[in-house]
């Protein structure tokens, strides 16, 4: 990781005092209701805020709460491409940006892009590349950038489906909405959409079946265009879980789509019947 | 020898780093291939990032003070396609064969621990490779897909598959590269024979690896890197 030389962090063999934190980090219970009342093995996602249009300078922005993950996301284009030695005479290029606000997460991250940070990024690009229309905008570039102001949980996910709102509110033309989910798998019980927490409490008892799983869904084709699972699971597990993701997405596509069509009239109000 | 981790003080960890050298294709001159290396390396860290595949809990010398950080570094000779599958054999071939000195912990005079290597260079622990698991990659041709697809082969796909299995056909890590959609039918048909194919490669990749290491000394070697 690159050293940050301009900011001062604290003597380098200083450690977060949550280290020394008295009480032993509990395993979470597998069985009975989650911290926040919702059910296990269900599919149970947070209720989702979602607002359009919050950055006037872009083209397009989103801000996105669930339980306590905000994010937003800003999309600038189309514009012309920088270098021009990659510039592609048939389609548009996507460029997508993920990072986390060092506030984000419980312990403070650095404001470098770390190597995490670009492997969000390159899944956030993989998702969102097969709804866009590139071919619509040739020799231009659209770029995408996603700020992650809290952390709590299946970030990848919600990034996922503000990118393709902030997209939207754009203008930019798309063959559909990505919607992420993303689940968690614990023993024999799974959880839908899991919390900071849930997503990295490391039981000592190790169990068969432990991972994680995010999948972006384009759900007017019936397409995922993003997948990607963490763990040890079986092959029958991964399955299941797939399609709980999808039913996941599926529940999340009527509020993002009333957003959009809000935001929209918003925009341009229809022209009132005389 | 490093310092563990602060929040697991009784376990090694690996560090993986992929270098993608101006030898293996014109486009990775200069910094071009530092992309392409860190996304693998990124994937490979998913890969690894569970309890059973490598025993970490062998790599600890002394809990909280040190521990055997393992440096696992990849080096591409020549891309033609399907890098996951030949980085992870690669890998697992070379988990197999690495010797980890036998260490002997005395106490100093000021009361500080002294770390003493064995000079016997035979006096080696082995690590159990049965767990490591083997990537699989699976792209998507139309309607079918293809394992073990070339350079040309890849050009025609929209999307592929990596699929990372243990001999035991549990899978660690799956994801999609490419940017192309899969049908979710597609997607659990290529989980299903990525599994059946990545099962299927351990059992002769472990026979490979004892024949060559009950060689020993009597092994032909053919030049540099035979």
């Amino acid at each position: 990781m690159p050293i940050d030389t301009k900011r001062v962090r604290g003597p380098e063999v200083s450690q977060s005092p949550s280290l020394f934190s008295c009480e032993p980090a509990v395993g979470l219970p597998t069985r009975g209701p989650r911290a926040d009342g919702r059910q296990r093995d269900q599919v149970d996602i947070r209720p989702v805020f979602v607002r359009c249009g919050l950055v006037s300078q872009a083209k397009g922005s989103s801000y996105l709460e669930a339980g306590n993950t905000k994010l937003m996301c800003c999309v600038y284009g189309p514009r012309e491409t920088e270098r021009k030695d990659e510039t592609d005479m048939k389609c548009g290029r996507l460029t997508t940006d993920m990072r986390f606000a060092p506030f984000s997460c419980p312990e403070r991250g650095s404001w470098i892009q770390g190597s995490q940070d670009k492997d969000f990024s390159l899944m956030l690009h993989e998702s969102l590349h097969p709804a866009v229309c590139l071919h619509k905008y040739p020799r231009s570039q659209i770029e995408v950038s996603v700020m992650v102001l809290e952390n709590s949980g299946s970030v990848l996910a919600h990034a996922v489906t503000c990118a393709s709102l902030a997209l939207a509110d754009a203008g930019i033309e798309m063959y559909d909405l990505v919607l992420g989910c993303s689940m968690r798998q614990d023993g024999a019980s799974y959880v839908v959409d899991p919390s900071y927490i849930e997503e990295n409490s490391c039981s000592s008892v190790s169990r068969e079946n432990q991972g994680g799983l995010t999948v972006a869904f384009l759900p007017s084709l019936n397409q995922i265009s993003g997948l990607q699972s963490d763990g040890e699971m079986t092959e029958e597990t991964l399955t299941a879980g797939v399609r709980t993701c999808i039913e996941g997405c599926y529940k999340l596509y009527p509020v993002i789509q009333h957003t959009l069509t809000k935001a929209v009239r918003k925009a341009a109000p229809p022209p009132s019947e005389s | 020898i490093g310092k563990p981790r602060p929040m697991v003080p009784n376990e090694g960890y690996l560090e993986f780093f992929v270098d993608c050298s101006a030898n293996a294709t014109p486009e990775f001159e200069g910094r071009g291939g530092e992309e392409l290396g860190t996304e693998l390396s990124n994937t490979l860290y998913k890969v690894f990032n569970n309890k059973h595949s490598v025993e970490l809990k062998d790599l600890c010398i002394c809990v909280g003070e040190h521990c055997w950080v393992l440096y696992v570094d990849v080096l591409l000779l020549q891309c033609d396609g399907n890098l996951y599958d030949a980085i992870s054999i690669a890998i697992k071939a070379a988990l197999f064969n690495t010797k980890i000195p036998k260490v002997h912990i005395s106490s100093d005079d000021e009361g500080g621990r002294e770390i003493e290597l064995s000079d016997d260079p035979y006096d080696c622990m082995r690590l159990n490779v049965e767990n490591v698991p083997c990537i699989v990659t699976l792209c998507k041709v139309g309607h079918r897909h293809v394992v073990d697809a070339t350079l040309q082969e890849k050009a025609c796909s929209v999307a592929s598959l990596i699929i990372s299995v243990t001999h035991k056909g549990t899978v660690t890590c799956m994801r999609k590269v490419g940017g192309g959609s899969l049908d979710p039918e597609s997607i659990f048909e290529m989980i299903e024979v990525g599994k059946r194919v990545g099962k299927a490669l351990h059992a002769p990749l472990m026979n490979l690896l004892q024949q060559e290491e009950s060689l020993g000394k009597k092994r032909q070697k053919v030049g540099f890197l035979g």
